[in-house]
């Protein structure tokens, strides 16, 4: 059989955001993959040295079109430690409510992606449905439902009244009774099932070799999340499982996923029942002392990582950006290897790459 | 004179061109419909298959330089003319252009033909997913249309006849051939989803792994044609199984009565739409399979069934 090459990307129905990978094939075997990143470079490493610390939240808040939340975290938690700045436990549990709705709705958006890639469109319609409730929570709380300018340097800027405690209360309710809907189906579903089974399997020795973070990971039996492991916001003082599963195939990663949703379910809730009083933040000076840190948060994909470095001005002198997607795309390159080409849908969307973090 | 105005109408008005094309868009429509609804959408308006056709009409109509021209402009136009040709000897609620002794191989026969058009559009139209695409609809050829054949030899055996209409009247007497043939039965209607290439039998145009198939690189009034191909090809399909399982336009379910008219029509419509709506279901219920899997399902499962049916019958019904 004659080999050829299969452009997959930087167009492609199975792509949402530009990535290019070649695959050589034979027939219907894939025999190798090749990639190419930065086709959504924006440069934003070096344009964060040109702003103002508190002018960097709306920027780096733009890294990423589905964890935006997450970066601003693990930004704020860096210059605050680098400002010795203690934040209000109000302020905290705020912080972590978003980062868990946020999970809820990156979760739920994932399921939609692999559902619509694996030729399932009406998972990929229901899940995208409920994922608006979180959307409408976001919404509620912070105006904003992408981009949601929650976090400021020594809390967050939004507060909660009662009617609206009330209002996400009832709508986490009825998404909980909606995900355990999806959740059926994932289990019982045959044909996604024989879709995803046994595709793109991660083994543990390779998700340590690759560094591979998150529900990919936690997928291939590897016990790490960083909610638990290094607790950060408030996750000290609430109570979770840290969901794992066997085989690292994307049937496990599923699983991980949607079970991890009702993990964040929960966390939001406790949130709202044992919400902290008190102010929201503390004022943050202008100029940060000299000196560096590393923060890290856990995002709805894996630990993300900001290295920061303070030259005692009112602009960062460094920020590096490491997200969870970069040693996922070296695993990708493993995985898409001598599998079958109606299996490329499932392995490149188990992974869940996020190509506008990696890119930045 | 009159003769000849009666069969340019029956050719061209009732039950031949006009309806032929009214009802596949129809169809079109009420599938969209019903599994928007089943989705949790709304779903298009009644007009959108005709609008949508009308603008791939208008489009601008363009082909890779590697194209071989005339072969695709010729692919389109040679696998509409095969589907309308096969409907013509459908009946449609006990009416029929053209009816013989033997229409039901013409039919399945001219029923089978888009399918290598299909497999010829994407090998000539030059571009790897065109030919990726095409390849996989051969492989999916041969799993589905076996079965798909034994299935529907299966009641023309039973009734010694391999005429449309004599199944359908002696169904009348002797009841609904899906009464005796329920897996045959259901064996044509999977049958059925892997000729329109249905979920979950959309192997060969899998948007995430080859883009559009063998369609690919198809514009303009070329994609039109072949959109309505695939709508007629759904409307001469229903009609087929509803004609030789389900007793066509008659009424009773065991007992024999020929009724008139308008209640032969909606019988026929209800039966028409009940078929549209399992395949609707249907598409909207799975995930897409894999070739191989298809391929297992079609000669594992499908094709000895179908073996299972036609010994049956044969044995037992003429025997």
């Amino acid at each position: 059989m004659t080999r050829v090459t299969i452009p997959v990307g930087p167009q492609h129905p199975l792509l949402k955001e530009p990535l290019s990978v070649r695959l050589t094939a034979e027939g219907e075997r894939v025999l190798e993959a090749a990639m190419r990143l930065g086709y959504v470079h924006r440069g934003i490493e070096r344009l964060v040295q040109e702003r103002t610390y508190v002018q960097n939240l709306h920027l780096l808040e733009r890294v990423c079109g589905i964890c935006s939340h997450v970066h601003t975290t693990t930004y704020c938690q860096g210059v605050e430690a680098l400002l010795e700045l203690d934040v209000p436990p109000r302020g905290l549990a705020l912080r972590t409510l978003m980062c868990e709705l946020e999970r809820i709705h990156s979760h739920l958006l994932w399921l939609g992606v692999l559902a619509e890639n694996i030729g399932f469109s009406t998972i990929f319609m229901y899940s995208w449905r409920d994922r608006e409730m979180a959307l409408d929570i976001m919404e509620g709380l912070s105006g904003g439902r992408i981009a949601h300018a929650v976090n400021t340097i020594g809390g967050v800027r939004v507060d909660l009244d009662r009617g609206e405690m009330y209002a996400a209360r009832r709508l986490l309710n009825e998404l909980e009774k909606h995900v355990h809907d999806l959740l059926d189906v994932v289990e019982h579903e045959s044909t996604l099932k024989v879709r995803t089974q046994g595709v793109g399997g991660a083994s543990l020795e390779q998700v340590r070799r690759h560094c591979a973070v998150g529900p990919l990971a936690r997928a291939a039996g590897l016990d790490r999340d960083l909610r638990r492991d290094a607790p950060y916001a408030a996750y000290d003082r609430l109570s979770f499982e840290v969901v794992t599963e066997t085989g690292g195939d994307v049937w496990a990663a599923t699983r991980v996923r949607v079970l991890e949703v009702f993990e964040s379910l929960s966390l939001c809730r406790q949130i709202l029942d044992d919400l902290p009083s008190g102010e929201i933040a503390t004022r943050a000076p202008r100029r940060v002392p000299e000196g560096e840190v590393v923060s890290r948060a856990e995002a709805p994909r894996g630990e993300v990582v900001y290295y920061l470095r303070s030259d005692g001005s009112d602009k960062p002198a460094r920020i590096k950006i490491r997200t969870p997607t970069l040693p996922a795309l070296s695993l990708v390159r493993e995985q898409l290897r001598d599998i079958n080409i109606a299996d490329v849908p499932a392995v490149i969307s188990g992974i869940d790459l996020c190509i506008a973090c990696a890119d930045r | 004179m009159r003769d000849l105005l009666s069969v340019l109408v029956t050719v061209f008005v009732f039950p031949g061109f006009g309806f032929l094309v009214a009802c596949a868009l129809l169809f079109e429509w009420i599938d969209r419909r019903t599994i928007a609804r089943l989705q949790a959408r709304v779903g298009p308006p009644w007009f959108q298959p005709v609008a949508d056709l009308l603008k791939l009409l208008s489009k601008e109509n363009v082909l890779p330089r590697q194209a071989d021209r005339p072969i695709c402009r010729a692919l389109p136009v040679v696998s509409l003319a095969a589907v309308l040709t096969a409907a013509l000897y459908v009946p449609v609620g006990g009416r029929v252009v053209y009816a013989f002794e033997g229409d039901l191989i013409v039919v399945l026969f001219l029923l089978s033909l888009p399918a290598l058009f299909y497999f010829l559009a994407g090998w000539v139209s030059g571009g790897i997913y065109s030919i990726l695409g095409g390849s996989r609809s051969v492989l999916q050829y041969f799993s589905y249309e076996v079965p798909f054949l034994m299935a529907l030899s299966a009641p023309a055996i039973l009734t010694g006849s391999w005429s449309i209409s004599d199944i359908i009247t002696q169904q009348a007497e002797a009841g609904w051939i899906l009464l005796v043939q329920p897996v045959g039965f259901v064996l044509a209607v999977v049958g059925l989803i892997g000729k329109l290439k249905r979920v979950p039998f959309d192997i060969p145009k899998a948007k995430s792994e080859v883009v559009g198939g063998p369609l690919t690189e198809f514009s303009g009034r070329k994609l039109a044609l072949w959109h309505l191909t695939v709508d007629i090809q759904t409307v001469a399909g229903i009609f087929l199984l509803v004609n030789v399982f389900l007793g066509g336009g008659d009424l009773t379910l065991l007992q024999g009565s020929t009724p008139l008219g308008l209640a032969r029509a909606v019988t026929f419509a209800a039966k028409a739409l009940a078929m549209l709506l399992i395949l609707s279901v249907t598409s909207a219920l799975y995930a897409r399979l894999r070739i191989d899997q298809l391929a297992s399902l079609g000669w594992r499962i499908l094709a000895p069934l179908g073996l299972v049916q036609l010994a049956a019958t044969i044995l037992i019904g003429v025997g």
